[in-house]
């Protein structure tokens, strides 16, 4: 039965001794080789116990993935050794997922970084000298302080991954007057919050649908089991809603997913079709008399017709054709949907919205909630918002939370006359011309506000990351100094080829410093890399969107002090802050990182030491956000209120500002959604207008109301092209666990996962090597052109049955050249070694029993796939749309 | 929450010793698991277990009624009739008087035959030690009133510990309402470990805890 084999191990050892051997004969000798493991003997080494009696337990906030759950480390002999869940988390009820106890070997990986470096050689050589904390200081500050005496701040650009840092990052750039705040949201959730934003006016973080009260959910494209934002809350209620109340969730996917796996139904769809799905069960609800035409009535700011003759068209024998799921299934579920309102719900994420048509797709969606008048109803589509604490559309109540002052005024907007403005190029020039005014005076230049993106920030400031680096290169931007922080573009961007080219050249980006934890492609591109302490060494503040509707939020603080010389971002800023002079540095006076959470929480009616010692506050006695626009406004919300005759709109002045705080409808004030109109937009005119802006009036996408449209790339596909998607597991979180050795340990390969049938078609066996050529975007997206490739990859096929027909699927995360041993599965060696120290952090699994490594006989670590993926964003928001690639295949000998 | 202090379960445990059970053991249920291996790496963290050895691992079996995935946690099965203790020629393998099996770390010699012996391929030999390791149901934990670290995880009660001895115990009731069984009962050891909803093929598909030959992907069955 057993098969284990006791002479295996000896191999490995003889095989790694080998390896160190030869890795002494001109290399530097990695860290991890030279503290590898003696052969067992009579002294052996001691497991690490941990001692519960003796283990410091210390509430915080996890940074395995982006849900930000609290949790409870436990520190013994100096070390975290174990992350377990806070039960005082209303979200996770104390549970926590495979990657929070990833950062704790992220924390103790001997490939960390420690200590500064800077380049020695020419960028991206590889090679470094270690430099002291000053020395880097004085070096960046005198870069930032020549921009400041040149009045061109905004010449300087922080470009952050996943940023939780509560605010620092535009504070910092703020203090030295650059707007450069560049970020990762559009190849993330720029497209679904869309969907949210244009018909109820409010981004919502992610989407917190009432999972733990509803008997039915319309799944589509959200991989809630695995990679949802703040999808973990989600998980426990979802399962306890099917398995112990007998909820109900279909899904439409396009691989089984554990996600699909676990739903009552999973229907394979064509990708991008889940839209199509939506308007045409939105089709069956109408025809049959199933909509909520009473909440429509109230709520929705088109005619109830209006919607019907929108529908129409979209038929369920049109979606069966468009999508593979048949026309009668599209009708029964439609009808299942329905009749389960209030208490059901659509549940919406990247897999329907990373579309050409996603934008659309997510407003498709959505209808159905509007539709079936489950909108913020127990069970139903819950509307919240963000956490902040700011004091908006749902805060009400809430004690104000975040930045203490004094705080920098925000930078400039960009106008004629100013050097920022008069460098841009004469396209970008006539393209500004043709906004609107009141975009033209939210202009901040190409990189915050693109000409071509107006959605991308014309609310809610999202910006299109992804074509940072060819605008950079195209010279529509100019930046001197770069920050990368959290951010490995260079390996996890569309095209990351692109992001490197233009990091690695120095006339393009002249100075770039990158804060990191772990050596990244991106970090190997810096002239000075700064070691950072982990999430489990710092401060930060934290508020989400709360499952259960009562907001709560949290502090994260450390557990330990970071190994080596690592600090802190706060710390970086504020060293940085205190060379560059008094006006940058009075706002970061603070003798502290902990005095400036304190403060950061003062409003808490709870005293920070309880605060830390809880780790999570929650209002007692709150009643949960259900139906928050139904909410009649106070005698108190209306004194010097003024109501708007035409609209009902209700508005006063707060702090000089005239603002809308609700409507009145049949006669009662009531406080209604966040949006302008504070109805639900079901006609939104400004697609019309961002697409006037931009050229694409004819386009589908300018239309104000829901629809849906086919990915123009699959439209013109050739006999012999597949679909190609990526798809994220459950644990690794984006391009930055790789490294995590358990996590790897689970998941190190990515195959390309293809259906039986497919393969059978196409001659293709488990396990052959096969070569993707990936194609450019079809349509009017950035540099399309399907008949040229983007990229190729080379891997190997594993035939997965209940993968949609026609399709290829390899999984993001992995392939990575850099992260030291386990992240690259090199095991001989790494540059950036210089700011490595392996008596400070040695792991005994590290490098001897990572037995999947290429050098241990193993399948290695997976392939890069983003270098053949193409940048395609989706026309006005600048969404990357990855799941429309076509591609052909071929086998290769092995 | 007010600024009187909640209890705050974490200041409170370890402080004393705390019986465990007459006959302690798992309810795992597939039915509930969602294959996030939360589990797994909790529990090589705990234990800081090896690479390449597993104390528990989640198998993805391919359902054979639909194209999807069952998500299946095996670990030791703390069998009554556990083959592994009599196995050892140096008694390194034994049984608690809660009836969980353990290894004996100060009579462990690196000897192979538990390994051998055991029918669900729960233990493995830790390299760094030589020694042999498997779930012990986090003694260490459980002896100061803590859950074992795999079911204090576990996002939706997937895995449930309790004493089985006690017919009165939540997880005896919860047990026998579901009619959990043991996974593969034909080899007789009458494990303390069992599963909910379990069916025939699933103790085919789930073919052991530690990695098996060829298993280089180890996340999907072939």
């Amino acid at each position: 039965m057993t098969t284990y084999d006791p002479t295996r191990r000896d191999v490995i050892k003889t095989t790694a001794a080998a390896v160190a051997l030869g890795a002494l004969g001109g290399t530097l000798m990695p860290p991890w080789e030279a503290v590898a493991d003696e052969p067992p003997g009579d002294d052996r080494p001691a497991r690490r116990t941990i001692d519960y009696r003796k283990a410091k337990a210390t509430p915080t906030v996890c940074f395995g993935c982006t849900t930000q759950c609290h949790v409870i480390g436990w520190v013994q002999d100096g070390r975290v050794v174990r992350i377990s869940g806070n039960p005082l988390d209303p979200n996770s009820h104390g549970h926590i997922c495979s990657k929070a106890n990833g950062i704790v070997h992220g924390t103790y990986y001997p490939g960390r970084l420690l200590y500064p470096i800077r380049r020695v050689g020419k960028r991206g050589e590889g090679k470094w000298k270690r430099i002291t904390w000053d020395e880097a200081y004085d070096e960046i500050a005198a870069r930032l302080q020549k921009l400041r005496d040149e009045g061109r701040p905004d010449k300087f650009a922080i470009q952050v991954g996943r940023d939780k840092t509560s605010g620092l990052t535009a504070r910092f750039l703020s203090s030295v007057g650059s707007p450069h705040g560049l970020n990762r949201r559009s190849i993330c959730s720029s497209n679904n919050r869309l969907g949210t934003m244009t018909y109820y006016g409010t981004i919502m973080d992610w989407g917190a649908p009432d999972l733990a009260r509803t008997k039915y959910v319309l799944n589509f494209g959200s991989n809630l089991m695995e990679a949802h934002q703040g999808g973990f809350g989600g998980i426990q209620r979802m399962q306890e809603a099917r398995v112990d109340r007998g909820a109900k969730l279909v899904t439409f996917e396009v691989r089984p997913s554990a996600t699909a796996s676990i739903s009552d139904e999973y229907h394979r769809v064509t990708p991008g079709s889940d839209g199509c799905i939506a308007m045409a069960m939105a089709h069956v609800l109408v025809k049959e008399g199933l909509a909520k035409r009473a909440f429509w009535d109230r709520w929705c700011n088109i005619p109830f017709a209006e919607i019907a003759a929108q529908v129409e068209p979209f038929t369920p024998e049109m979606a069966a054709r468009e999508s593979g799921v048949s026309a009668d299934t599209i009708r029964r579920l439609a009808r299942e949907f329905a009749a389960a309102s209030p208490r059901c719900t659509t549940l919406l994420n990247r897999g329907a919205a990373k579309h050409v048509n996603g934008i659309h797709s997510s407003r498709a969606v959505f209808l159905l909630d509007i539709l079936a008048g489950n909108v913020g109803q127990p069970g139903g589509f819950g509307i919240v918002n963000r956490g902040g604490w700011k004091g908006d559309w749902g805060h009400e109540g809430l004690p104000l939370v975040g930045e203490p002052g004094p705080k920098p005024p925000k930078p400039p907007k960009w106008k004629p006359g100013m050097a920022c403005f008069d460098e841009l190029p004469q396209e970008v020039k006539e393209a500004y011309e043709r906004l609107p005014d009141a975009w033209k005076a939210q202009y901040q230049g190409e990189l915050i506000t693109p000409t071509q993106y107006p959605l991308a920030w014309q609310w809610q400031v999202m910006k299109v990351g992804q074509m940072n680096y060819p605008w950079i290169r195209e010279g529509r931007a100019k930046i001197d100094t770069l920050f990368t922080y959290c951010f490995n573009g260079g390996y996890g961007y569309p095209e990351a080829k692109v992001c490197r080219d233009v990091l690695a050249d120095e006339s393009l980006i002249p100075f770039h410093v990158s804060i990191d934890i772990a050596y990244s492609e991106t970090a190997a591109l810096a002239d000075i890399i700064l070691p950072e302490a982990t999430a489990l060494e710092r401060w930060d503040g934290q508020s989400t969107n709360a499952w259960d509707y009562v907001p709560f939020t949290g502090v994260r603080q450390p557990l330990v002090k970071p190994p080596g010389e690592c600090k802190s971002v706060w710390w970086i800023y504020h060293e940085l802050a205190k060379r560059l002079g008094p006006d940058v540095f009075q706002y970061w006076d603070f003798p502290s990182d902990e005095d400036y959470y304190k403060r950061y929480y003062a409003n808490l009616p709870i005293s920070w030491e309880q605060f830390k010692r809880q780790g999570v506050w929650q209002p007692s006695g709150r009643e949960p956000d259900y139906q928050l626009f139904e909410r009649p406004l106070t005698a108190e919300e209306m004194e010097g209120a003024s109501i708007d005759e035409a609209t009902g709109l209700v508005s006063k002045e707060i702090k000089g500002k005239p603002q809308t705080i609700g409507i009145v409808l049949d006669g009662t004030p009531v406080r209604g959604f966040p949006s302008p109109s504070r109805k639900i937009e079901v006609r939104q005119s400004v697609f019309e207008q961002a697409a006037a802006v931009v050229g694409l009036s004819d386009h589908p996408i300018a239309n104000p109301l829901p629809t849906w449209f086919p990915n123009p790339a699959y439209e013109v596909m050739k006999e012999n092209e597949l679909r190609f998607v990526t798809f994220k597991w459950n644990v690794h979180t984006q391009g930055r666990t790789a490294h995590h050795k358990y996590q790897a340990e689970i998941v190190h390969g990515n195959p390309i996962w293809i259906a039986p049938e497919t393969a059978k078609r196409l001659g293709i066996a488990d396990g052959d090597l096969l070569e993707v050529e990936i194609r450019r975007p079809a349509g009017p997206v950035w540099n399309s052109d399907p008949s040229r490739t983007c990229g190729t990859l080379r891997q190997v096929a594993r035939i997965v049955p209940g993968v949609a027909p026609d399709l290829l699927a390899v999984s993001h995360h992995l392939g990575h050249w850099e992260y030291g041993p386990i992240g690259a599965g090199q095991l001989k060696g790494t540059a950036g070694a210089e700011a490595m120290d392996p008596a400070l952090l040695a792991d005994r699994d590290i490098p001897d029993n990572v037995w999947w490594a290429k050098e241990k006989g193993g399948i290695g670590t997976g392939v890069p796939l983003n270098d053949a993926m193409p940048i395609a964003p989706t026309p006005l928001s600048g969404g990357q749309a990855w799941y429309d690639c076509v591609c052909t295949v071929r086998k290769v000998p092995s | 929450m007010a600024d009187d202090v909640p209890y705050l379960p974490w200041e409170h445990v370890g402080q004393e010793p705390v019986p465990t059970g007459k006959r302690v053991g798992l309810l795992v249920d597939p039915r509930r698991c969602v294959g996030c291996h939360a589990c797994g790496v909790s529990c090589k963290t705990e234990h800081d277990v090896a690479l390449g050895g597993f104390r528990i691992r989640t198998h993805y079996l391919r359902r054979p009624d639909r194209d999807t995935h069952l998500f299946m946690p095996m670990m030791c099965m703390h069998c009554q009739d556990a083959p592994c203790i009599p196995a050892c020629p140096n008694d390194a393998v034994v049984r608690r008087a809660d009836g969980r099996v353990e290894i004996d770390k100060d009579s462990c010699q690196g000897d192979t035959s538990c390994i051998a012996a055991c029918p669900y391929d729960a233990i493995h030999l830790d390299p760094h030690t030589n020694q042999a390791d498997k779930c012990n149901l986090c003694s260490h934990r459980t002896d100061v009133g803590m859950v074992p670290a795999c079911v204090e995880v576990c996002p939706t009660e997937a895995l449930r510990y309790g004493d089985f001895g006690d017919l009165d115990s939540a997880l005896s009731k919860t047990a026998d309402a579901c009619g959990a069984q043991p996974l593969r009962p034909e080899h007789e050891t009458r494990p303390t470990v069992v599963y909910a909803g379990l069916q025939a093929w699933m103790g085919e598909a789930a073919r052991g805890v530690q990695l098996q030959d060829g298993e280089n992907d180890i996340v999907y069955e072939r």
